[in-house]
């Protein structure tokens, strides 16, 4: 299985590229700007995070809008990652009334796909200034937190799934089960 | 780590390709440098010199014991006495990235020296991927300019070989344990070393303070460990802050700095909790602290930031 790790110039893109070869699947850390030829053999792709406002810095984030308009394979967005889709599909962002950087408890209300077999309730690493303020046509908030409404997200007739927040990190709980449960999204979707 | 022994055999096997000739490893004497060392060295034998920079910034007895490490390996090595340098670079800087590149760039200009002297063509470095990510490049920020990385100029006359780099500090541990390299537990030691303890401008005497209480922080959280009063830290140390306060010392008025306390845990370095020390362990240290050091500090504070938003260190 071939899942690429675009990279937004986060942090933690390279700890995404980790948690999933340690997952054994074949993956490479893509930059931003490749032409979507360099990623057309992908199963599936992870939007990393990033410095760049994605509300007023867009241009910073390479050719992502163009993935998302020609994959046929999921797609798992990582906080600015996650901005980026519900901007590129309609919704709006903006500052968030509380910034989230380190510890942040969620509230997940879908078990179905991303969040399957995990509790109701767990504590995750954030790092974020701005968040999701209206969640685009078509998608869904499926986790939220006490100060930031919109923590995960997904799209009703797509396989495409965003969280603010880093499940990529050692100190988020279920990281690795969130990447799994996107794994097995890619596996059936594939059979 | 996921394939170690492979990784370890690749290694040995790339560096014995792409060092045809003789080879300096920066060495500081923590396990990524070691490690590195370690990897090189069964390359390519006797044609790797290690070369440790006593910059004047280490912490108290560093070189001796990493002279005793880089002995019992067996590889060659030399210790170069460079604090004066260090010290005439960092005069009159007070910005972190500025005092950071001084002394990446410092570092860079002792190795070349150094190859030039032993004929060397390649540079390894035991660069790990928190390095160059928080370095920044192109499309990262840059959180703080690792010295084995921002100090590189682009003139390096010698190949660089850093085979670590995409490795974190959990899995380079994974390979001392079986190389047997012996700093494989020690915690991590910053390049610009204590420089980035002691904020602001860097002084001699403020480096002796900040040494000091890094060893009292180091000896008292070993101490409460070992006696099973709490965990061993991903990282302990004392800094030194630039502002003074107020205190009482044997009815005398005193005006003196303060130490902050700084502990956590993590398991890579990228993210970080600031350790539950108990507080009967922190009371020692800061009683230790402000006796045996009375005439400098009379103020100690712990950090209670995790990473983000904060950083390990404070610089």
């Amino acid at each position: 299985m071939k899942v690429y790790v675009i990279d937004n110039g986060g942090q933690w893109t390279h700890r995404e590229w980790r948690v999933l070869r340690y997952l054994k699947v074949d993956t490479k850390i893509v930059p931003n700007t490749a032409p979507f030829d360099d990623i057309a053999d992908a199963d599936g792709i992870v939007l990393s995070g990033g410095a760049p406002s994605v509300a007023t810095d867009g241009g910073r984030l390479g050719r992502c809008g163009e993935y998302l308009d020609r994959a046929d394979f999921p797609v798992l967005g990582i906080c600015a990652g996650m901005q980026l889709i519900c901007e590129h599909f309609g919704g709006e962002l903006g500052p968030g009334g509380v910034p989230e950087f380190g510890g942040v408890t969620i509230d997940v209300r879908s078990h179905d796909d991303i969040f399957r077999g995990l509790p109701d309730r767990f504590k995750v690493w954030a790092s974020h200034n701005d968040e999701v303020k209206t969640v685009p046509d078509g998608f869904e908030t499926i986790a939220s937190s006490e100060t930031c409404p919109n923590e995960a997200v997904r799209c009703a007739d797509r396989p495409i799934y965003g969280v603010q927040f880093h499940p990529e990190v050692e100190d988020s709980e279920y990281g690795v089960e969130i990447f799994r449960n996107f794994l097995n999204i890619i596996g059936e979707k594939k059979c | 780590m996921l394939g170690a022994e492979d990784f370890i055999e690749d290694t040995v096997r790339t560096a014995a390709e792409k060092i045809p000739g003789k080879a300096v490893i920066a060495c500081s004497g923590g396990v990524d440098s070691m490690v590195a060392a370690a990897l090189v060295s069964k390359a390519i034998g006797d044609r790797l010199l290690a070369v440790y920079v006593d910059n004047g910034l280490m912490r108290k007895g560093e070189t001796e014991e990493v002279r005793g490490m880089l002995s019992d390996m067996g590889i060659n090595y030399r210790i170069v006495d460079a604090g004066g340098e260090f010290f005439s670079a960092l005069k009159g800087l007070t910005d972190p990235e500025e005092k950071r590149k001084a002394i990446g760039e410092k570092f860079i200009r002792v190795f070349e020296r150094e190859a030039k002297e032993f004929g060397a063509e390649t540079l390894v470095q035991g660069t790990i991927a928190p390095d160059w990510i928080e370095s920044g490049d192109g499309v990262r920020d840059t959180i703080k300019s690792h010295h084995n990385v921002g100090g590189l100029p682009k003139d390096l006359g010698m190949s660089l070989y850093e085979p670590l780099r995409d490795l974190y500090k959990d899995e380079v541990r994974d390979l001392a344990r079986m190389l047997g390299v012996k700093s494989s537990e020690r915690q991590p030691f910053p390049g610009p070393a204590l420089a980035v303890r002691c904020l602001g401008e860097v002084t001699s005497e403020d480096i002796e303070i900040v040494r000091e209480a890094c060893f009292i922080v180091e000896d008292e959280i070993m101490t409460a460990s070992v006696s099973g009063k709490m965990e061993m830290p991903w990282q302990y140390f004392a800094v030194l802050l630039p502002s003074k306060s107020v205190g009482v010392q044997g009815d005398r008025r005193a005006y003196g700095r303060t130490i902050a306390i700084r502990a956590v845990s993590s398991v890579d370095g990228m993210t970080a909790t600031y350790s539950r020390i108990p507080l009967e362990v922190l009371d020692s240290i800061s009683t230790r602290i402000t006796n045996t050091m009375k005439s400098s500090v009379n103020r100690v504070v712990y950090d209670i930031t995790n990473k983000p938003p904060a950083t390990i260190e404070w610089e």
